[in-house]
């Protein structure tokens, strides 16, 4: 009996780790794009917000879930549009940058979410939400089946993103210029490179990635809106990117370890055991400075990262 | 000047590029002055001058990266305006750069490939298959799949030459292409841009290694400070020549021909060792000395070790092997402040990354490096009254241009910016004074009055280091003249057995004028 | 790319060109950074930049179906209004005067502290640990000076992590001070449901603490306390050490170019790290104030975002310590008169928010675009 229930904790723990994960993982697929463009996209967390609200809002004014995927999506590439006037266009600094639209994503939410919905109530409106879909076949496998292939289309889309993503940056001739601009944007441009070109469409896919997430964030996993929803997973898609070393491999296993550690802490708190869940919590972000450390000699962390590139000017 | 205009003309058919009455300006610097010459089909051109003759600047300019404030460049007769490099490649100019553009993390393969490719899919093999038949034909051993970071800088610049090469291009620009190369690189190198002349390629040659101007090139402009000495057939002329035209002989500027008898030693260098000996400008063993009241002259061409020295001096870099004494103190372990207060001043060679905080006020500046001492602090605290007193005494003494000594840095021009250096170093009559570059990019009063501050420095009694790749400057100042090459002071003279001929072979690696022929040839 | 070049296209050209040259007879302009930008530009860029934000907003207002100016005059009522909502506009300001002056201390030095919000929680922590050790023993006035210590050290170590990090390591400080914001969080959640939880209470806070560490108020009414004092003095402290002590000289060097600072003999590790703790002590102080000024029990939402806030706020203020008074103040005063505006005319208080990002990126683009300005090309024949 107790093996029975240590098993079915640990099924819902894993499942549960995979399903956190997903917005992570997407998120921190795209800000490893752009960041291996060169920039340093600080602005996840208000991106996953606006765009969490946008999808919200569409599904509550139109009833398809597909254009509130769709809606947020866009929305998450607008962010990172405003990102890149700034940053790519006019050089502001990029952490700057990145704070302020963190406070805008957020604020414009808030603003918006009052504006729309605001009766005068205090309940939180919801909205359906996308179901899981299970795999004919594979769903059935005994564990894998639930932990893999009963869980959100999206979350398929994440995992089939990080070999596209691969492909894309190490099989293709963009996915080359990209990765130049990131290491030397000078040797990029006097090979003919358009380094904005670049920057941008690194900047709106990392904005797609975080507008997905965004979207599942409220028409996936739960059906509501509210201004805190993203609750710090832009910070810890940003900390996943540092962890996994830039490395597309090592971002999955960042993302499913850092959504376990969460799923784990969620099933304890309900347990009330003795684990100080406070600090399981906090344990990403340390792993994350540790990995900085460690990796600082074989880092892949790109050469020219948040460094804003002037033609002459080293 | 002029006859290169008639002749332009003349030799439209066999003109690839054309460089007409081309001037780019820097702020402060004219970089190019009304530079107009030609390049042929099936030739190698040289450009030959000292640093900061422009001969990058015009090459960059040809490349796209510059565009001219007045002037135009023409193809086949044609007229261009390039907006960055990507049109030049387009019309088929390549360029090998002097300085390494590479992406160090990747390797050769997707160095080659970078902007060659379309968005789509990336076919390497093919790119290693074309490189692989260059590698043979050249004898190049090269790993293509290793990042470029990891391998040596001799095959980092084969990596360059293949990028261009690769493109296949009309016209071929080469920025000093053999500086990291063996001398076996370099004929192999050679061999091939031989190769490519017999293709009907143009090459642009960068160089100041005479052997390799007068061995290679067909034809020669000679730039200096900016602009057109002459262009000439490289059969009618020979390497003292070239060496006369690219220093220029008329500049007889004020030899100073009273050097006071020297006194004391005040800096002895012996044996310093800084970098790896593969390395660019590193030191490989430096031994001078220099005694109070001279003026102790390095000439030779830059990036043979000045910067390193200049940084072990002043104590910003530690030697690896030597010893550095001034006075009596080994400043082994000393940090710049520490060598400062041994009464050392110091004018490095970049006046706005090294010297001088541009976004901090005259007065501001005028104080760094003793802004912790009296009297400019007092337990911690500015004395504001002691800035602006020093910085009084200072714009009335240097005869600072400026709205006031208060004012910010950034709008003085050159010429001023370096009299706030000298201003500084030369405070509280320090024993030894190390200058490097003084002179770079001022126009010629403000050349001169520098140069007469460091003679009065002299006559005072300081011992003076003068780095400079201004030769005329060198030989007009200096007491005794060492000529540093390769990291080396590989000749000394006095200042009454100066031959601009030897200084000149000297400075392009030739110690025996022997053997100046067999490698001229 | 394909207005690149492929080798085939031009081998095969031969020395023809692979396209015909582009030809352009007049010249164009050039855009080139100005060698010094005048005061009133400058100023000009702040006030344009939030006045357009404003402008914006009203555009908002009105799309949300309110009056643009009853909802500005309702903003400013509630922030202005009365005695006491002016009063309530500089406690406010109070800690944002802090984690601005904090952002400002170590931005001057280029040194990208992110980690204000982190360090008020750690500073928080030492002044409720503070308090909590040594509230029997020590009599009053010492006691609130050994508290605002105990939270100023605590900051400062916060931060000092960062510091090493960065001077030892070489690791990026905006990823650390991030990373540590929430580690500092999850440590202090961490001792609120454990070690220092209220026994007498379900929430994740400590018990009230006694009120002789409390900071005095200044008025009767109102809540305004000696927090309020001590960040001005600190204004004119960061200012005097930045503009008037050799360590301030060397803290601008370094932001102004590490390479001269080095070549002037200014040891930079020692200053960045030096410029670390000094923003995290001022940062520290900043949870003191909250906690000892108003709240009195430690808990999770002791700072609603102040230290990003702060960061907005210095960099408003151009990075200058009177500008962080002013910034503070009006930031303080959005946020109190925020909730007025919505419960007289119905516009969301978060318009603030939107408000106060929207002038930080409009006053960033303009004074970029002020450092700039057009150059006319000569054209030549």
């Amino acid at each position: 009996m107790g093996d029975y229930l240590t098993t079915a904790v640990a099924l819902s723990v894993m499942v549960g780790a995979v399903r956190i994960a997903t917005p992570l993982l997407l998120a921190a697929i795209g800000e490893m794009v752009t960041e291996r463009s060169g920039i340093l996209n600080l602005g996840i967390e208000g991106t996953l917000t606006f765009a969490a609200f946008i999808s919200f809002v569409t599904v509550d004014r139109t009833d398809s879930l597909v254009l509130g995927v769709l809606f947020g999506a866009l929305a998450g590439v607008l962010v990172s549009l405003v990102m890149a006037v700034l940053t790519v266009t006019f050089k502001v600094e990029q952490v700057v940058a990145g704070l302020a639209l963190n406070l805008l994503g957020v604020g414009f939410s808030f603003y918006l979410l009052r504006a729309v919905f605001d009766d005068g109530g205090t309940d939180v409106p919801s909205v359906q939400s996308w179901n899981v879909v299970e795999i004919p076949g594979l769903s059935a496998i005994p564990w894998f089946g639930d932990v893999l292939f009963s869980q959100h289309w999206l979350t398929y889309v994440a995992f089939v993103a990080i070999p596209l993503t691969w492909l894309a940056l190490n099989r293709t001739g963009f996915g080359l210029e990209l990765r130049s601009v990131g290491d030397n944007p000078a040797a990029a441009d006097l090979r003919g490179v358009n380094i904005n070109r670049i920057q941008y469409l690194a900047l709106a896919f990392g904005g797609l990635m975080a507008g997905l997430a965004g979207t599942f964030l409220s028409i996936f996993a739960t059906g509501l809106f509210f201004p805190t929803i993203a609750a710090g997973r832009g910070w810890i898609a940003l900390a996943i990117v540092i962890f996994g070393n830039w490395r597309l491999g090592r971002i999955l296993v960042g993302a499913v370890f850092f959504g376990y550690l969460e799923a784990y802490q969620l099933t304890i708190q309900g347990q009330g055991t003795d684990v100080p869940q406070q600090l399981l919590l906090a344990l990403p972000f340390v792993l994350t400075i540790v990995a900085l450390v460690i990796n600082r000699s074989r880092s892949n962390a790109p050469i020219h990262l948040g460094v804003p590139y002037l033609r002459g000017v080293r | 000047m002029t006859t290169e205009a008639t002749t332009a003309d003349a030799d439209l058919d066999t003109a690839l590029l054309g460089v007409h009455g081309v001037t780019t300006r820097f702020p402060g610097v004219v970089a190019n002055d009304n530079v107009s010459l030609t390049i042929r089909r099936g030739t190698v051109h040289c450009l030959l001058g000292e640093n900061g003759a422009g001969k990058s600047t015009l090459a960059e300019t040809i490349y796209g990266v510059h565009s001219p404030d007045e002037g135009y460049l023409t193809l086949n007769g044609e007229r261009l305006d390039f907006r960055s490099p990507r049109d030049a490649i387009a019309q088929g100019i390549g360029m090998v750069h002097q300085h390494f553009e590479l992406v160090m993390p990747l390797a050769t393969v997707e160095n080659v490939a970078l902007g060659t490719t379309g968005a789509g899919w990336l076919d390497l093999d093919r790119v290693r298959r074309r490189l692989e038949e260059l590698c043979q034909a050249y004898e190049i051993d090269l790993d293509l799949d290793k990042p470029v970071g990891e391998l040596p800088v001799g095959l980092q610049q084969w990596v360059e030459i293949l990028k261009t090469m690769y493109l296949g291009v009309d016209l071929l620009i080469l920025d000093e292409p053999t500086a990291a190369l063996t001398p076996a690189g370099v004929e192999r190198l050679f061999g091939s841009i031989r190769r490519m002349r017999e293709d009907g390629l143009a090459v642009i040659l960068i160089s100041h290694k005479m052997h390799e101007v007068t061995g290679i090139s067909d034809r020669v402009t000679v730039l200096r400070k900016g602009k057109v000495v002459d262009t000439v057939d490289t059969t009618s002329v020979d390497a003292a020549e070239l060496t006369k035209m690219m220093v220029g002989r008329s500049v007889e500027l004020s030899k100073v021909t009273d050097h006071p008898e020297p006194g004391n030693r005040v800096l002895a260098v012996n044996d310093v060792t800084a970098g790896s000996a593969t390395e660019r400008g590193s030191l490989r063993g430096v031994t001078f000395e220099v005694r109070s009241g001279e003026i102790y002259g390095i000439a030779g061409v830059s990036g043979n070790g000045q910067s390193a020295l200049y940084d072990v001096l002043v104590g910003v870099r530690p030697a690896d092997r030597g010893k550095v004494w001034i006075g009596s103190t080994d400043i082994a372990g000393l940090d710049p402040r520490a060598v400062s207060a041994l009464g050392v001043g110091s004018v490095p060679a970049d006046r706005i990354n090294q010297a001088l905080l541009m976004d901090f006020n005259i007065d501001e500046n005028l104080a760094l490096g003793r802004h912790r001492d009296k009297p400019f602090s007092l337990r911690g605290i500015l004395q504001l009254k002691a800035f602006r007193s020093r910085a009084e005494v200072a714009v009335d003494e240097y005869e600072i241009a400026t709205p006031s000594p208060t004012h910010i840095t950034r709008v003085l021009s050159g010429g001023n910016l370096q009299k706030v250096v000298m201003a500084r170093e030369l405070d509280g009559e320090p024993d030894l004074i190390v200058v490097h570059q003084p002179t770079r990019g001022l126009d010629v009063s403000a050349a001169d009055n520098v140069r007469r501050r460091l003679i009065d420095e002299r006559d005072r009694g300081a011992a003076i280091v003068l780095m400079s790749e201004d030769l005329d400057e060198v030989l007009s100042l200096a007491s005794t003249v060492g000529v540093m090459f390769e990291g080396r002071i590989i000749g000394e003279m006095d200042h009454t057995e100066v031959d601009l001929d030897r200084v000149g072979l000297l400075m392009a690696g030739v110690v025996d004028a022997s053997d100046s022929s067999e490698v001229m040839v | 790319m394909t207005d690149t070049a492929s080798p085939e296209l031009a081998m095969a050209g031969g020395g023809e060109p692979a396209s015909t040259p582009r030809t352009r007879a007049a010249r164009r302009w050039r855009i080139e950074r100005r060698l010094q930008t005048p005061w009133y530009l400058e100023g000009g860029a702040i006030g344009g930049g939030i006045l357009l934000a404003v402008l914006i907003c009203a555009v908002l207002i009105a799309a949300a179906g309110s009056e643009v100016l009853a909802s500005y005059q309702a903003l400013y009522n509630g922030a202005f209004g009365t005695r006491n909502a002016s009063i309530e506009t500089l406690v406010q300001a109070t800690p944002l005067i802090f984690t601005g002056l904090a952002a400002t201390f170590a931005f001057r030095a280029k040194v990208w502290n992110i980690g204000a919000e982190g360090q008020l929680y750690a500073g928080a922590m030492g002044a409720f640990w503070a308090s909590d050790l040594l509230t029997d023993a020590v009599p009053r006035f010492p006691l609130i000076v050994t508290v605002m210590l105990f939270a100023a050290v605590f900051g400062a170590l916060w931060a000092g992590i960062a510091g090493l990090l960065r001077t030892q390591f070489g690791v990026n400080e905006i990823i650390a001070t991030v990373m540590l914001n929430f580690v500092i969080i999850n440590i202090v959640s961490f001792l609120l449901a454990d070690w220092w939880q209220d026994p007498a209470s379900f929430y994740y806070q400590t018990a009230r603490m006694p009120d002789v560490v409390a900071l005095p108020r200044i008025f009767e009414s109102g809540r305004l306390h000696l927090g309020f004092i001590i960040a001005l003095v600190m204004a004119v402290l960061v200012w005097f050490v930045l503009e008037r002590t050799s360590f301030g000289y060397e803290v601008r060097s370094i932001g102004a170019n590490p390479r001269v600072a080095t070549y002037g003999g200014i040891q930079s590790r020692r200053i960045i790290l030096a410029t670390m703790l000094v923003s995290g002590a001022i940062a520290g102080l900043a949870g003191a104030s909250e906690l000892t000024g108003i709240h009195l029990r430690l808990q999770l939402d002791i700072s609603d975002n102040l230290g990003f806030t702060g960061i907005i706020i210095a960099l408003v203020a151009r990075l200058r310590p009177a500008g962080v008074v002013v910034a503070a103040i009006v930031a303080g005063a959005l946020t109190n008169g925020a909730t007025t505006m919505q419960l007289t005319t119905g516009v969301p208080a978060a318009l603030v928010d939107v408000l106060k990002g929207l002038a930080l990126v409009l006053v960033l683009l303009a004074a970029v675009v002020v450092n700039y300005r057009l150059r006319r090309v000569k054209a030549d024949g």
